[in-house]
């Protein structure tokens, strides 16, 4: 009975997995469409993403590879792509708070709203050019794979899922 | 049964995060929105462009960054700086364009102001 339900939660395990996976490569790739369509490659720290992306596919074939260190590796990966986002959220945001005042509503006025007023518009993209929460796609991608990463797998002692 | 919970746990998060990212990726349109929405029209930049002192029009495709922004300051453009490290970026811009669509496509996203684009646009050539 146990031995049954042991081989039901591997298989349940085994399908998020691959679903993890596979929203994991959909995540890469469309990332990189939305990049292209914005052509996203005018200077250098709009590299970011792109070399990011690329980090994201080197972790997903060593997520993917049987051996226990290349999960390991593409979980550290994951996490740098993780960084790598939330740097994103950041810069997009101050890219936004210093358009401020080239904004018609606020360019007399920028300088005189509280600081507080003035990250809020930044944040909420009511000044800028720049998505603020865009770069998070890459975050979610990268919590997609270290959450496959640490899903149990059939290959250690036996049939007994591990880690 | 802490397979089966761990299990659990990873879709909730996994739901959790696809949630969060939908909400994210309904921002990464709006830049092209305002873009639209304050788009200048072809006949105030011809007026503008009438206006504009002959022989003080810098290349927006070769001038170096402070000769664009010099440009811009003797057309009356505050934030001149800023304004040209913007135009800098979003090279290169047709040549068979006089009316500098592109740059005034990509200059509305900042929502900066149909005369505000206008004295940018009259003070370069593509």
């Amino acid at each position: 009975m146990t031995e049954i339900r042991n081989q039901r939660g591997l298989a349940s395990a085994a399908l998020v997995r691959r679903g993890l996976y596979a929203l994991t490569v959909i995540g890469i790739l469309a990332t990189a469409f939305e990049l292209a369509t914005v052509r996203h490659w005018l200077d250098i720290e709009q590299l970011i993403p792109w070399v990011a992306l690329v980090v994201l596919a080197i972790a997903t074939v060593l997520a993917l590879a049987s051996f226990r260190q290349g999960r390991i590796a593409a979980g550290l990966l994951a996490l740098l792509v993780l960084g790598a986002s939330v740097y994103g959220v950041i810069d997009h945001t101050v890219v936004n708070y210093n358009s401020g005042p080239l904004d018609q509503r606020f360019a007399d006025t920028w300088e005189s709203l509280s600081p507080a007023n003035r990250w809020w518009y930044a944040f909420t993209k009511t000044v800028g050019p720049a998505p603020t929460l865009a770069p998070g796609i890459l975050g979610e991608t990268a919590v997609l794979l270290l959450l496959a990463c640490l899903m149990p797998t059939p290959t250690a002692a036996g049939n007994q899922p591990s880690a | 049964m802490i397979c089966k919970a761990k299990l659990s746990l990873i879709c909730v998060v996994t739901v959790v995060v696809l949630a969060v990212a939908g909400c994210g990726g309904s921002t990464t349109t709006n830049g092209s929105g305002a873009s639209a929405s304050s788009s200048p029209t072809t006949s105030s930049a011809a007026a503008a462009t009438a206006t504009s002192q002959p022989g003080a029009k810098v290349s927006a495709n070769t001038a170096s960054e402070s000769d664009i922004a010099s440009a811009l300051s003797a057309v009356g453009v505050s934030n001149a700086e800023r304004w040209a490290k913007e135009v800098v970026e979003y090279r290169p811009y047709p040549a068979d364009d006089p009316n500098m669509t592109k740059l005034r496509d990509n200059l509305a996203k900042y929502n900066p102001g149909q005369e505000t684009v206008d004295k940018i646009v009259s003070a370069l050539t593509p």
